[in-house]
This record gives structure tokens, C-alpha cells and sequence, in this order.
């Protein structure tokens, strides 16, 4: 590994590359799969990767082949050189500087191939006796082994080892010719000491599929409260990472919070960060995907922008702050002084989501879709499952209409997110 | 072109096995407003095998293709099923031979690589065109992109093939402000399949559809938001192909059937109007060869369409070899696989609902209150056959004419309910093949349809 990123970086150089960065990896990635309650495929896959970036007078080539042998990376150079020399000259170009060059070893002793197995197993079985109404669509469990090694011209040189388990079903409620719409759960994990049943949210999420096989309509419409589950997380977090806080809108100009830093644009409760150097994240970002040594960074605290979602050709280009990761996906919300039950009690008529089927949103912040595997909440109680129930909402006014946040949060491995109570939703059935 | 180091193995083969080489080839340029933020090539492949024994397979593959990278990985498949059938003991025989053995040459020939120098010039010719020619914009991206897959399949038994297919496209986004500072974008995709340069040399052969785009826009930059609730809708065709592929397409892949999609107890029932019938073409439609043509699956099978509503029945499903067996129906070419590390799964072709005898222009003056939708983004669907899409486009109608534009919305329905609403059908057919359709994997696919009537869902205020 260090000797084809390091052989690619010199060729880079020789070929003219006035800055290069290379990012050699290697993984294997062992998978059972099971379909329809039953076990159908193991599947073993050895891939390489080579990632190649060259400037050459301020224009960038970028080319990635998945060959480590010398033919296939000479040729790879050649060609990235070639693409630089064909690009536009853009002065926000870079490479990161070295900092503290480091290895980092986040191994876990090896694969149990028979663990996992048998976790994946028992997970089938125990669906099967306690949830006799579920029908287990697909379950992937996986055991990934990677190593990378990471180089540029600055002087910069990190490399990673890492090993990691991970576990993911969609499963829906069925009883007879009753279906109720599918969901999915899962997430990295560090070892194999808990059952996947015990993963989370994993076996409330099954009992809410079943208790769904008997759903209710919405008559009309009303403007009210909704609470968003932690497995709801693209519904309002990444809709701020990517549409407001992103590269492209940023260098675009079309973010409606490009000139928003430091200033106060949800309700004072709110705080979100990206933490993927925290330890409950599992294999988090060590270096950043323009090579900078990984952060844990704040987008927003009590309520105030903090920083934007930006990598250093981003931050260049806009003359903004480059955050301090690119891990936007690790990310956590600050948990709030209210439980979840009592957040039920506070709504008089609204409804609880656990997932959400919906259009990308765009800049404007406009956000209309269904909600899935959702419940009404009426006088502070959960009571029918809901079927064809439409919500819409801008997401710049939701997020200052907060109006609680839970004590009790959920980590599955890659995020730390509450319940959020949010305010003015626009729900509508039939 | 890749080299057949797999042919000689075939003899050697016990159990049901498929031995796939391909790569995969992309090239890509984006220029964000004049910038140029990506200028990337990339070639993935490899070899991979699967391998069929007693109900479970065993799956490897590896990055390496050489005569011994074939032999290991076919070795490690061959152990990887050995392993599934001593746990999970299903004790099922073999599937059931294909029909009419036979090896299948390209159906594309391969051609000379498109140089990167050629998107480049021609993103950078377009951004040119736009800023010059549309004045109100207040950002627009241009992406071109290629992709071209070549695969050399070897089955136990079916039919062997060579296949390449290229697929070219260039995305526009154009962003305008409201009159509050509000940003508006629309999205137009051009997408063709074969070799760049066979449509991509000059921006003004897109000219036409970009001041439409364009127009639109300005349009909706006064856009007002839809009045939610069940509404009489005009689905334009754009919006029929997804419709096709989402609401019905997904509920019918026999995986989703099996594991109880809502279509699992409606064969031979009424699910749609008498209007309708869906076909998922294998490589040819109306003569001539579909927008992206399988010929021969990843499995084997020698492809045919699947007929999966006829005037308003449900009377089939997509299958692969092991569905078709356990419905006792015959594979017609649904087991595809993206990538060559990919297994194949149930996909769909060229998913098609088809026209009608009805004028578009009738359709809209059909209706006193409802809604025009025009351009659709993302749509998911779901298995009891709910399914959302998103509307980037669309009008009021009012008395039968069109009226403003509306903002962003979402629309929903259950499929099979809804198609019941359908009531008139245009006689035109859009097919749409940019993107990708996602299901563990990425899929390239097609959809197509006609503008239809109905009954919908629209979000709003």
C-alpha cells in the first residue's frame, strides 16, 4: 500500500504535477444476505481502489481506477496529467498542507465469519418467534476490512486500518393480504457482543410495523405539531448540510444562509455537530476528503450558525471557513430538558414520524412529502398508524419553531440524534 | 475490449455457476457557474462468480482479471456456497435449465474511447450558450457524463454473451431568484444512448427544449404553492415513465412480491383502468431498439418482454431464475447486475406504460380545478404500492386552461388505487434514461409513457 501510493505520487510529480495527492485502498468485505425470512447468498468481495489528483498550473485532473499493478498506475498518471492539462485554471485549487502525519489503527481483532453468522441467524429466528406478522424483505450482515494510505506533495502522510461490522433489514408488518409499508434499520458495529434485535431502535421499529397493519386516513388538513424520530435524520438535517450549508449552493450563491455566520437562525435549543472522532461513532473520518486530520465540528450552537458544510476548494473559492470535517453524516444533535413521553403530552392533535418518503427540496427549503411508518397523536397520546398523509413545511421556518427537544437520544453507530418536536407542519390526507 | 480468460472454465463447472469480467467506464465534467469542480475519469472492473447449490449461492469477486484471478475467485465463490448449503440446508435441486443454448456477440460494437477533451469543450460551449443567452439567471450548473459498461458473461448453462452499452448525458440546472430573494431551479437531463458525440456536438441542437426550460423558470419564480389535497391531475408524460417505474414497477419485481408487495394478491385482478396496460420491454419497442436494450441477462436468460398489466390486469411479474421457478413461470431476463462486483438482482428494462388515443391539449381542457404536473425530480415507492414523487414543475388548471406555476411539491398515491382513476390517456410516448434507479445497487433503466389523467395526492399548503 504505502509503496503504490508513494510510487504514484512521484510519478504524478514527474509527469508534472506542480501539487498531487494519491489515496491508495484495499478492502475486503464479507456479506450474508437473507431474503423473504431465509438465507440466500454469502458474498465475498476484494476491491482496490487508486484515487489520483494532480494540478498542474492551477487546473485539477482527477482519476480513480480500482488496479494496484505498476501498468494500470502508470497508466492512471498519464492520464491524470492529461486531464489536468485540459481543465480551467481555478486559483481555489489545493491540496492540504502536512500537518501531524499519523496511522491510525481502528481494528477490532479480525472476523469472526462464524459470529456473524450466528448473530444474523438468531436475528432471523428471534423475528420469526416474536414477530410472526414481520416479513424480513432483505437483512445484510457484513464484516468490511480496510486499510488506506494517504500521500500528497505537501508532505502530507496518513494511513488507516480499520475493521468493522454492520447489520442492515427492510422489513414490513404482513398478515394475510394486509402490507404495511416497508422500513429499514441498522448501522456500523464495533463487535459482535449484542444481538441485532437489540440494535437501537430495531425492535421497537418491528413492533410499530406490526401495530401499522391497521392504519387510518387523515380527513382533510391542518397546520400542526410533528415529531421526528431519530431514524428521520435526511428529512431535516441533511436538507440543512446539503442545501443550505453545502459546497454547491455556497459557491453558487443560492444558500439562503450565505451571509447567515454567527447569527442566530433556529431556535436557541438547537445544536448540531458532525463527531466523527467521538467515540461511539464507529470507523469515523480520520482525515478529511481533501486530506486535512479530522475534527469534530459545530454547524450550529444554541441556535447560531457556526459553520458552513465547506471542503477547502469550497472555502477557497467562497473566501467562508472550511469546516472541520467531511463527515457530515456522523453527526449529533444536543439532546433537549424534555422526554419523549412528555413531548407526546404537550401535542394536542399532530403526528409522530418515523420515516419520510420525499422530494429533495432545493434551496428554497420547501420540503412536502409522506409520512411513512407514522402515527397520529391526539391529546397527547400515539394513537392510529396513518396511511396517505402528506406533510410540507419550509425548513428555514420549522427549525425556529422547535418546540421541544428529548432527554433520550439514539446512536446507531453513525449518529447521536433526539426526538424533535417541530411546529406549523402542513398535514393533509385524503 | 476485455479478453475471454473465462471461456475455458465452463467445462469445469459442477454446480450452476455465472462467471462475469466487466468494467465499467465513467468520465465526468461540472462546471458550477463557469467553474470548473469536477473533471474526473474513473475505470472499475474485474471478475466476479456465483455459484448455485442446494438453494443458497456463494458469491466473490476481485478487482484483478487474469487467467489465476479467475481460477481464485471462482474457487472462493465455489467455497462461499459449499458454506451456505452446510448451514442453512434448503435441499433444493438445481434450477431448471435455459432453453436454446447460445453465446450472444455485442449487440453495440465497442468504439474508439471518447477523449475527456470533448466534454469538456462541449460543458464549456453550453455554459457559454446559457450565460449569454438566458439573462435572468441567478446560477446554473452543466454536467456531462459518460458511462459505458462491457461485460462477458459465461453460464453454466443459457446463453453466453458480450455485451457493451454507452450511455451519454448532459445535465442542465439554471437557478432564478423571486422577486423575495427566494432561489427557483429547474433541471433539464439530455441523455442519449450511444457514443458522446452522436448528439452532444453543439449546444444549440438542445436549444429548443433550453429556452423551454428556461421559460418554465420564469414561470416559476411567480410560482404559488398548490392547494393540497386530492386533486384532478394531468400527469405529463415525463411524469408517467416514473410513474410507471415507481408506483408499479417496484411492486411487481418478484422479490418484492415474495416478500409481500401489495401486487402479491392481485394477479389477474382489476388493479388499473381498462386504459392501461405496462409492458417492460426487453430490447425493443415499436419496432425499433429500446432506449437501453438487454439482450441477454446476468444470469443467462435470452430476454423477452414481460407483460405486467394488460388493459387494466395484473397479469405478471419480473422474475429472475429462481422466482420464475418457484412461481413456475419462464425467466425472461430480469436478473441484472450493475457493477462487476454486483450479484444480479430483480430489475426492471424499459418500463413503459402505453399511449393512449387521447390529445394532450384534451386532457388539459378537460379539467375545471386541478393541477398540470410537468417535471418530476426523485420518487420512492413503497410495498404496499404507496409511492411519492416529487414535482419540480407544474400548473393550475383552471376551466381548462393553464394557469400559474406552482412551487415544489410532492405527490402520492397507492398505485393501484389511483391507476383506477385514469380515465383518459394521450396518444404520445416520452422515454426518460438518465439516472439511475437504486435497490442495493445502482441500475441504469428506462421509463416510459403518456400523459395520463387522474386522481392524486398533491402536497402543499
Amino acid at each position: 500500500m504505502n509503496d503504490i501510493a508513494n510510487y504514484a505520487l512521484e510519478a504524478l510529480k514527474k509527469a508534472g504535477a506542480d501539487k498531487a495527492a494519491v489515496c491508495a485502498n484495499k478492502d475486503r468485505k464479507d456479506e450474508f444476505n437473507v431474503q423473504e425470512n431465509k438465507f440466500t447468498l454469502l458474498r465475498t468481495q476484494f476491491n482496490d481502489q487508486l484515487t489520483l489528483k494532480a494540478l498542474v498550473g492551477g487546473r485539477k485532473g482527477v482519476t480513480v481506477i480500482n488496479k494496484h499493478d505498476k501498468t494500470s498506475v502508470d497508466e492512471a498518471v498519464a492520464d491524470c496529467i492529461a486531464l489536468a492539462k485540459l481543465g480551467m485554471t481555478d486559483e481555489a485549487e489545493d491540496i492540504a498542507p502536512m500537518e501531524h502525519n499519523q496511522k491510525f489503527d481502528q481494528t477490532i481483532g479480525g472476523y469472526d465469519m462464524d459470529g456473524l453468522f450466528n448473530r444474523t441467524k438468531e436475528y432471523v429466528e428471534q423475528v420469526n418467534n416474536e414477530f410472526p406478522k414481520i416479513m424480513l424483505e432483505s437483512v445484510t450482515s457484513e464484516f468490511t476490512t480496510e486499510k488506506w494510505q494517504y500521500v500528497n506533495s505537501n508532505g502530507a502522510a496518513f494511513s488507516n486500518e480499520e475493521e468493522y461490522y454492520s447489520f442492515s433489514n427492510m422489513f414490513m408488518g404482513k398478515d394475510g393480504e394486509k402490507t404495511t409499508s416497508f422500513n429499514h434499520y441498522g448501522g456500523p458495529l464495533a463487535d459482535l457482543k449484542t444481538a441485532f434485535m437489540d440494535f437501537g431502535l430495531q425492535r421497537q421499529l418491528l413492533a410499530e410495523s406490526v401495530k401499522s397493519l391497521d392504519t387510518r386516513t387523515i380527513e382533510g388538513k391542518f397546520v400542526g405539531k410533528i415529531i421526528v424520530a431519530p431514524t428521520c435524520e435526511d428529512m431535516i438535517w441533511h436538507t440543512l448540510l446539503h442545501y443550505f450549508l453545502g459546497e454547491q449552493v455556497l459557491i453558487e450563491g443560492t444558500s439562503r444562509w450565505k451571509d447567515a455566520l454567527e447569527t442566530l437562525v433556529a431556535n436557541p435549543m438547537l445544536t448540531m455537530r458532525s463527531i466523527p472522532l467521538n467515540p461511539a461513532i464507529i470507523a469515523g473520518e480520520r482525515i478529511t476528503e481533501d486530506g486535512f486530520l479530522s475534527r469534530d465540528n459545530d454547524f450550529i450552537k444554541d441556535g447560531i450558525l457556526k459553520s458552513f458544510a465547506l471542503g477547502l476548494y469550497g472555502a477557497n473559492k467562497t473566501g467562508k471557513p472550511r469546516a472541520a470535517n467531511t463527515a457530515h453524516y456522523n453527526l449529533e444533535v444536543a439532546g433537549g430538558d424534555t422526554s419523549f413521553e412528555a413531548m407526546i403530552k404537550s401535542v394536542d392533535r399532530g403526528i409522530l414520524i418515523n420515516r419520510f418518503s420525499g422530494a429533495e427540496p432545493g434551496t428554497s427549503g420547501d420540503v412536502s412529502g409522506i409520512a411513512k411508518n407514522s402515527f397520529l397523536i391526539e391529546n397527547g397520546k400515539i394513537t392510529d398508524a396513518l396511511q396517505e398523509t402528506m406533510i410540507s413545511f419550509n425548513i428555514t421556518d420549522v427549525i425556529k419553531n422547535i418546540s421541544g427537544i428529548s432527554q433520550e437520544r439514539i446512536c446507531d453507530g453513525q449518529s447521536i440524534l433526539p426526538w424533535c418536536c417541530f411546529d406549523g407542519v402542513t398535514v393533509s390526507g385524503k | 475490449m476485455l479478453q475471454d480468460f473465462l471461456s475455458t472454465h465452463k467445462s469445469a463447472f459442477k454446480d450452476h455457476t455465472e462467471l462475469r469480467a466487466q468494467v465499467n467506464t465513467t468520465k465526468t465534467v461540472t462546471l458550477l457557474a463557469g467553474n470548473m469542480v469536477n473533471n474526473v475519469q474513473s475505470a472499475t472492473g474485474g471478475v466476479s462468480a456465483r455459484v448455485y447449490r442446494g438453494g443458497t449461492f456463494g458469491f466473490a469477486s476481485g478487482a484483478e482479471y487474469s487467467p489465476d484471478s479467475v481460477k481464485s475467485i471462482l474457487t472462493a465463490a465455489t467455497e462461499n456456497a459449499q458454506f451456505m448449503d452446510s448451514q442453512i440446508k434448503k435441499g433444493l435441486p438445481p434450477l431448471p435449465p435455459l432453453q436454446g443454448q447460445a453465446k450472444v456477440e455485442l449487440s453495440t460494437p465497442i468504439f474508439e474511447d471518447v477523449s475527456q477533451n470533448m466534454l469538456i469543450d462541449f460543458a464549456k460551449g453550453l455554459d457559454d450558450f446559457i450565460v449569454k443567452k438566458y439573462k435572468n439567471l441567478s446560477s446554473r450548473t452543466v454536467i456531462a457524463n459518460c458511462l459505458d459498461i462491457e461485460k462477458l458473461l459465461i453460464v453454466s448453462d443459457g446463453t453466453d454473451t458480450h455485451f457493451f452499452q454507452p450511455r451519454s448525458q448532459v445535465y442542465v440546472f439554471m437557478t432564478a431568484e423571486t422577486a423575495d430573494g427566494i432561489p427557483v431551479e429547474l433541471t433539464e437531463p439530455f441523455c442519449i444512448r450511444g457514443r458522446f458525440d452522436e448528439f452532444f456536438t453543439d449546444p444549440r441542437r438542445m436549444e429548443e427544449k433550453l429556452d423551454l426550460l428556461y421559460t418554465r423558470l420564469m414561470d416559476k419564480r411567480d410560482g404559488v404553492y398548490a392547494n393540497a389535497g386530492l386533486k384532478k391531475c394531468i400527469l405529463h408524460p415525463n411524469l408517467a415513465g416514473i410513474l410507471a417505474h415507481e408506483a408499479v414497477g417496484h411492486t411487481v419485481e418478484s422479490d418484492l412480491v415474495l416478500a409481500g408487495s401489495v401486487a402479491a394478491h392481485n394477479l389477474n385482478k382489476q388493479v388499473a383502468s381498462e386504459l392501461i396496460t405496462m409492458i417492460d420491454f426487453a430490447h425493443t419497442y415499436d419496432g425499433k431498439p429500446a432506449p437501453l436494450p438487454v439482450y441477454v441477462d446476468d444470469e443467462g436468460t435470452l430476454a423477452e418482454d414481460a407483460l405486467l398489466i394488460e388493459n387494466g390486469i395484473l397479469k405478471g411479474y419480473m422474475h429472475n431464475r429462481e422466482s420464475a421457478r418457484h412461481f413456475d413461470v419462464k425467466p425472461q431476463g430480469n436478473a441484472r447486475a450493475f457493477a462487476f462486483n454486483d450479484e444480479p438482482l430483480v430489475r426492471m428494462r424499459n418500463t413503459a406504460i402505453l399511449p393512449g388515443k387521447d390529445k394532450l391539449e384534451d386532457l388539459i381542457a378537460s379539467v375545471d380545478d386541478g393541477y398540470f404536473l410537468v417535471k418530476s425530480g426523485n420518487g420512492q415507492a413503497d410495498s404496499t404500492g404507496e409511492f411519492m414523487f416529487s414535482v419540480d414543475l407544474g400548473y393550475e388548471i383552471k376551466d381548462g386552461k393553464i394557469g400559474k406555476a406552482i412551487r415544489e411539491t410532492t405527490i402520492s398515491g397507492v398505485a393501484f388505487d389511483m391507476l383506477k382513476t385514469v380515465d383518459m390517456i394521450s396518444d404520445d410516448m416520452v422515454w426518460e434514461i438518465s439516472g439511475f434507479c437504486g435497490k442495493k445497487q445502482i441500475m441504469t433503466t428506462a421509463m416510459g409513457g403518456p400523459a395520463l389523467r387522474c386522481d392524486m395526492n398533491i402536497g402543499g399548503k
